[in-house]
């Protein structure tokens, strides 16, 4: 019998689960090609909400599916109260996340790749020493629940990682970044490329005296500001009262220029489908708009822990049960001309990447980190790296006040989308 | 299964092809604070296939339908054939052994209902929080798994055994107005449910260790003479000397060949150093590793002499040496790599009172909090510490963080104690994206010389 018309005769409320993924990953370590993986993964997961209690089980073995239902409803006898039901079926966008093309990617094209990549480096840093990971999955995800929910889709994540070394003396630099996608990208090489300008642009190494000064975060570095931000904007943290920004909602906490939004519907984008992993249909969520607080993103539970409604983020492996979590972060571009940002800056420093994102106590806004690659920029124009440098200080009080966000924006990290922002007065701390 | 298995392996194109397939069990309970936070059963099986040719390199698939073995071997054979190695690879000859092990538990764990085990935990978690009005938060952990290997080779390699764990923790947060502590402790067991029951007194030292840090005061910054404790001294031998034993790390990486030049002096005399997966019943006990060879104990430190190091077949080959027992997988999504198994100080002579008798001014180190390594350079946090005045243990100190380099420290360790205690926490080792892995550790008290401590 099917495991969910089974256990709708045992508990009030039931979900099914069904995960399948079929991943290819080849990976190059210090620019050798040293693995090919086919990684099959296939199983189950089962919630059951038992006398008002919540049940969590799940199994990648389809030959004991009364077992993973017994587990389930153990699981339930001694579960937490559940504040919530699972979700009516509801009609969701269309959102293109399955691409034939990437689907049929053989292993060879991505060894290929991986060499493309390669040839882009190499020739300019023979240093340099290239880890380079080519993933190509096909996720098929179906969700299931007694009432009548029953929403299936399909993914084709396309994810391309490279982390370069380049050891010279006692200068050591390590740089990474990453596409993601799930439509081809005719433009895949181009985050490789980003980082090849990186490695020319280090090449002249210059001084900057610490102190207070203009800092621009490139799209990477923003990630530093972004990632404190995204904690307190999650419901869950909303919920246990350790966000600083709960109950703050409809208030201007931020500089107008500040547009901050959730958005799991962009054709393509890594984090993209038409539903959250609750079968939830995903939208997009304005979380901050022109600097006032809009809204958290939640799950089913937080969600009825907090008297709101899920807003699509629930997200999940197949051994955990969900949490919230963002889809596609995408901080809005604004207006002004990244030429024109520069051109203001008499002397400060452009920051591309920190070291030890989101170590710390971030959840209060808090960060601290040395600076992995920065750029000094003089009379508007970039003169050279700066190291040994390091840069402190609270979101909550830097984002009230931003001198500028660019027009031109980038996509970083596959799911983050980020303009370039100045704070026109920031503590470099450094050796004097 | 056995015969799909050798069927497999028979008709697989490859030079060399290894099928692994896991079915794991495995229950899971934490309280948090007063409130029950997980209570799940999950089953997970799977099974990973690796080919080798030796002159284009390695192919994986992995999986959880094992239905059509012979499509997942070709598959990995076709991954295989894809990539290129300068130099034809090796593996290092292993003795195919054919052996089913099966492990008798004395109070099997997967007979025991989950309203037991939460029962256990809660009962742990009451007695954290209900030892001092201070304890404002907890976690309290029961977690089980039982996994049934097989694994086989096309050398003719047939393995079966079973791998249970079973684990007890609890931290407990304690708090003073501003001032906040915690302390931690877990124990871990590859034998029955028995050997976690009754653990009361673990659970009130924890909470008192807690409350204790509440008063201590923050060591003052300078150099000391330490004594370590056996959790300590085992946990420093791990992180800081036992990863540069391992034979991948030292290949890769230049500058370590240099540093573990065999022969090389590695401490004082007195110092024995080894790594260990075929003792009974400890954490990181593997009678035969992932790719089928036997445990031994690998002597790495004799008599102060670098004498030996950490292998997987391929880095043994490589470097001319034996294979050694330690390549290990934490499950079937991951092909072994070399890893510890029990990374042991051996015991010495000195006892603990004529460890201390001497020193007029210094620090007993209890516990690891956090730490890191590079290369010949850590830092560790000690969980809890005593001053030693005059011989004599004497008021509790926080903030005890001990950072040096290894080969000083090892050369300024010059007491070992005769006091060797095996230490079967839970937790586990990560490397790669590979965690965590269960390893054991032990040591006697060690004392060393000149240690700065950083601090107000």
């Amino acid at each position: 019998m099917d495991i969910l018309t089974q256990l709708k005769k045992q508990a009030e409320q039931v979900e099914i689960l069904s995960l399948q993924n079929e991943k290819t990953i080849v990976e190059y370590e210090a620019n050798q090609l040293k693995t090919c993986t086919v990684a099959e993964t296939k199983g189950t997961a089962v919630r059951v909400i038992r006398k008002g209690k919540l049940g969590f089980a799940a199994s990648t073995d389809d030959t004991v599916m009364d077992k993973l239902a017994a587990n389930a409803l153990e699981s339930a006898a001694y579960g937490d109260e559940a504040p919530f039901s699972f979700p009516d079926p509801k009609p969701a966008p269309v959102v293109r996340t399955f691409d034939k093309a990437v689907a049929d990617l053989p292993i060879a094209r991505l060894v290929e790749i991986g060499k493309e990549i390669l040839d882009l480096i190499l020739p300019v840093e023979p240093n340099a020493r290239c880890n380079v990971s080519l993933e190509r999955s096909l996720v098929s995800a179906s969700i299931r629940n007694q009432k009548g929910l029953d929403v299936s889709f399909k993914t084709s994540p396309l994810s391309l990682g490279l982390e370069i070394d380049r050891i010279e003396g006692d200068d050591v630099l390590i740089l990474y970044d990453q596409l993601g996608t799930t439509l081809w990208d005719k433009d895949y090489l181009d985050f490789a490329r980003r980082l090849v300008e990186k490695l020319k642009k280090a090449r002249t190494i210059t001084t900057i005296k610490p102190g207070k000064m203009p800092v621009l975060f490139a799209p990477t570095g923003t990630l530093a500001l972004a990632l404190p931000l995204s904690q307190g904007l999650n419901g869950k943290e909303v919920y246990k009262g350790t966000s600083p920004i709960a109950g703050k909602v409809g208030k201007k906490l931020f500089d107008e220029n500040i547009t901050v939004v959730d958005n799991g519907i962009i054709d393509g984008k890594f984090a993209s489908a038409s539903y959250d992993d609750e079968g939830v249909p995903h939208r997009r969520n304005v979380l901050v708009e022109k600097g006032v607080l809009k809204s958290f993103v939640y799950d089913l539970k937080t969600a009825a822990q907090s008297g709101v409604e899920s807003t699509g983020n629930a997200s999940r492996g197949l051994f955990n049960p969900p949490e919230p979590s963002f889809t596609n972060f995408v901080i809005q571009p604004g207006q002004m001309p990244l030429k024109d940002i520069l051109a203001g800056i008499d002397e400060g420093i452009l920051v591309e990447d920190l070291l030890g994102i989101g170590q710390g106590n971030i959840i209060s806004g808090a960060f601290s980190n040395p600076l992995a690659l920065a750029f000094k920029v003089e009379k508007g124009e970039f003169v050279g790296r700066v190291k040994d440098l390091s840069i402190a200080g609270n979101i909550y009080d830097l984002l009230k006040n931003i001198a500028a966000v660019s027009k031109e924006a980038q996509w970083v990290y596959s799911t983050f989308y980020a303009p370039y922002i100045l704070i026109s007065e920031m503590n470099v701390a450094g050796k004097v | 299964m056995r015969d799909r298995i050798q069927e497999a392996l028979k008709r697989s194109k490859a030079d060399y092809t290894e099928i692994r397939i896991e079915e794991k069990e495995s229950t899971r309970v934490v309280f948090r604070g007063k409130e029950l936070e997980v209570a799940n059963a999950n089953i997970d099986k799977g099974g990973i296939v690796r080919c080798l040719i030796r002159y284009k390199g390695w192919g994986i698939t992995t999986c959880n339908n094992l239905d059509d073995l012979l499509n997942k071997v070709d598959q990995a054979y076709q991954c295989a054939r894809v990539g290129s190695v300068p130099e034809p690879i090796e593996l290092a000859p292993v003795e195919p052994v054919e052996q089913v092990m099966t492990v008798e538990m004395k109070r099997d764990f997967r007979d025991i209902s989950l309203a037991e085990k939460k029962a256990l935990a809660e009962r742990y978690n009451q007695v954290v929080l209900g030892h001092s009005p201070k304890i404002i938060d907890t976690q309290a952990v029961y977690s089980d798994s039982f996994t049934k290997i097989i694994l086989a080779n096309s050398e003719g390699m047939y393995i079966e055994q079973d791998r249970p764990s079973v684990v007890v923790g609890t931290t407990a947060i304690a708090r003073d107005g501003d001032n906040v502590q915690q302390a931690h402790d877990s124990l871990a067991s590859t034998q029955g449910y028995e050997y976690v029951l009754d653990k009361d007194e673990m659970m009130k030292m924890v909470a008192r260790h807690a409350v204790e840090l509440l008063d201590a005061k923050p060591v003052k910054a300078g150099q000391y003479t330490v004594v370590a404790d056996q959790m300590l001294a085992g946990v420093f031998i791990h992180e800081a000397f036992g990863h540069l034993s391992e034979a991948d790390f030292v290949y890769k990486n230049p500058k370590a060949r240099e540093m573990m030049t065999l022969g090389r002096r590695f401490g004082k005399g007195i110092l024995n150093v080894f790594d260990d997966g075929s003792i009974p019943n400890l954490r990181g006990t593997t009678l035969y590793d992932d790719e089928g060879t036997p445990a031994r104990r690998n002597w790495l430190i004799r008599d102060g002499e670098l004498v030996g190091r950490l292998h997987s077949r391929q880095t043994a080959a490589k470097m001319g040496e034996k294979a050694s027992g330690n390549a290990r997988a934490i499950n079937y999504r991951f092909a072994p790599i070399v890893r510890m198994t029990n990374t042991a100080i051996d015991n010495g002579t000195t006892s603990f009172e004529d460890m201390i008798k001497d020193i007029e001014l210094g620090i007993y180190a209890c516990d690891v909090y956090g730490g890191q390594t590079q290369l010949e350079n850590f830092s560790f946090s000690s969980g809890y510490a005593y001053m030693i005045r005059n011989g004599k243990i004497a008021e509790m100190v926080k903030d005890v963080i001990l950072a040096g380099n290894l080969f000083t420290t090892l050369e300024n360790t010059d007491a070992i104690g005769n006091d060797f205690k095996w230490l079967n926490t839970g937790g586990g080792c990560g490397k790669g994206n590979q965690f965590p892995l269960p390893v054991g550790m032990g040591a006697p008290h060690i004392r060393i010389q000149n240690v700065v401590i950083g601090g107000e």
